[in-house]
């Protein structure tokens, strides 16, 4: 299936779409898509499929959130720890993932007509090298795209990301590029993989779970946390304009 | 069109706001209730047992000890309070050994804080962090005698075996002892969050200038022991947080990443029992660490 839906809202999304718009919108929201096993367990499904209902929950998110102006969206799709599970549902998830991007480079002319630029963050050196070179691709066709961004997070941990981070500050040291007193906070975010993009307004964490498993903890320091019990596979137009509604009533607190 | 779409949305803000307004209205109402309620079934239960006159040791206590300094009613129900807060701890399936009290709301109580800790520590948690993003609990030592103070009402006098350490900055790591069953009390501020983290990079970074290591072994694990050395805490597994303000407030950035949160409306006039719900939540969280 497509990473882009084509389609409008209808009237009463509409309506409410234009209500939430009149207050403080997030110019970048995150999402924790957690819950497609249970889903999947819930449906007498295979996990795979659940995961599969789970990328479909994606592309209608992304719909959505272009409908309500969100000019940039974070996932979190596979995380570091997540390479424990069997390897048969590891092995899955890349060929999934595969798939996915092999899908998007298909639609590269759809994909420039809506200005998306696609972005993978992560430790990709750990993927199977297939999967690294079509990401590759799938980067660098989309990386002048300038009208809504989509950052994938793929073999990511937080504490890797920061601690790639200190590693780049270091190699600059070594190579006389900077010295140790140049090393800030300002010169910390410029190294993370998400320095191309704001902090996050906003992250929404599905399932009902109600940590942070390890994703964008530099960067959501000060950012409006929603965790709503919904399953990701069955998220609703109504659970995001929930959690906007969220993020308007904490906005003026944040600040 | 714009302005009917505006003023919608600020209907739309009443109406969340008069339902917050309202819930926390019942809850209040709720709780007097139940307590009263509570109250008045004891009575009438415990009445006849009074009536019949069951000879019991503090009615003895207290006819052969009129003078005596601690009051034995006092020191009585402070002990059997201790021993319930205890056995609740046990009771639990799991029991955070760090946990984080973070306080989103401006003008803090410190008397409801100290209470906190004191029913923290009581209950069998280890480490007690307590945080607030304008780091005025570090600013002055107010925290620190209201602690004290409740530790002597709520636990009794002997309360002292819950000696507490309180480290409110890196300097102090060599006063802390590592092998320690008494608890202890950290406070933290924005400074010891995302301003640590660059610190440990700044040492490493020097290190790598003076030729002491290359960058290419610098790794999580190297990153982490720095982190922990200058706060030698384990990860808080769950931060309470009190306050409408639904953020971490640059709580610890490293340290959460897989810390639950479980939110309280306010930390003004918290009951112990509010506080032992959120620990009951905790222990039905399943944590399945990435598999």
């Amino acid at each position: 299936m497509s990473w882009i839906r084509e389609g409008e809202l209808n009237l009463l999304e509409k309506i409410s779409a234009n209500v939430l718009k009149a207050g403080p919108m997030p110019k970048h929201v995150a999402f924790i898509m957690d819950g497609n096993r249970r889903f999947a367990r819930r449906n007498n499904m295979e996990r795979q499929e659940g995961h599969m209902q789970g990328f479909n929950k994606l592309a209608e998110t992304l719909r959505w959130c272009k409908h309500l102006n969100i000019q940039e969206v974070t996932v979190y799709a596979f995380s570091i720890e997540n390479f424990k599970r069997t390897k048969d549902e590891v092995d899955g998830l890349m060929e999934l993932a595969k798939q996915k991007f092999e899908r998007l480079l298909e639609e590269r002319d759809n994909l420039e007509k809506h200005g998306v630029c696609i972005r993978v963050l992560g430790d990709l050196n750990m993927l199977p090298l297939d999967l690294q070179k079509m990401i590759a691709k799938a980067v660098v066709t989309t990386r002048a795209h300038n009208k809504c961004f989509l950052n994938v997070c793929f073999a990511y941990t937080s504490r890797y990301e920061i601690t790639n981070a200190v590693r780049e500050m270091a190699w600059g040291v070594e190579q006389s590029l900077i010295k140790a007193s140049d090393v800030s906070e300002a010169l910390l975010s410029e190294c993370l993989y998400s320095n191309n993009s704001p902090n996050p307004d906003l992250l929404i964490r599905t399932s009902g779970e109600v940590r942070l498993s390890d994703f964008l903890l530099w960067q959501t320091s000060h950012s409006c946390l929603v965790f709503q019990s919904v399953l990701w596979p069955e998220y609703s137009f109504w659970n995001l304009c929930e959690a906007i509604l969220q993020y308007q009533l904490n906005y003026k607190s944040i600040q | 069109m714009a302005r009917l779409y505006g003023l919608l949305w600020r209907l739309l803000l009443v109406l969340v706001h008069v339902n917050r307004a309202f819930i926390s209205w019942l809850r209040v109402r709720l709780r007097s209730w139940k307590d009263r309620l509570w109250e008045r079934a004891m009575a009438a239960l415990l009445l006849p047992v009074a009536l019949a006159g069951f000879p019991g040791s503090d009615q003895r206590k207290l006819n052969h000890n009129p003078d005596a300094n601690a009051n034995p009613l006092t020191g009585n129900r402070t002990s059997s309070r201790r021993s319930r807060w205890l056995s609740d701890g046990r009771s639990l399936e799991k029991l955070p050994v760090h946990i984080g009290l973070l306080v989103t709301e401006e003008e803090p109580s410190y008397t409801d804080i100290a209470n906190l800790v004191v029913w923290c520590m009581a209950v069998g948690i280890s480490y007690v962090s307590v945080y607030d993003n304008h780091g005025i609990f570090r600013k002055n030592s107010r925290l620190l005698e209201e602690i004290v103070r409740q530790q002597q009402d709520l636990l009794g006098i002997d309360g002292a075996k819950y000696n507490v350490e309180f480290l409110s900055n890196g300097i102090d790591k060599h006063q802390h002892h590592v092998v320690s069953c008494r608890p202890t009390v950290k406070v933290l501020s924005p400074e010891d969050g995302k301003q640590s983290i660059v610190q440990a990079a700044q040492q490493l970074c020097r290190s790598v200038e003076n030729k002491e290591r290359s960058s290419k072994d610098i790794s999580v694990t190297m990153l982490d022991i720095l982190l922990r050395e200058s706060k030698n805490i384990p990860d808080p597994e769950l931060v309470v947080k009190f306050g409408p303000v639904d953020s971490t407030l640059g709580f610890l950035p490293w340290h959460i990443r897989l810390t639950e949160f479980i939110s309280l409306p306010s930390h003004r006039n918290v009951s112990y029992e509010d506080l032992l719900g959120a620990l009951q939540r905790y222990s039905a969280c399943q944590q399945r660490l990435g598999q």
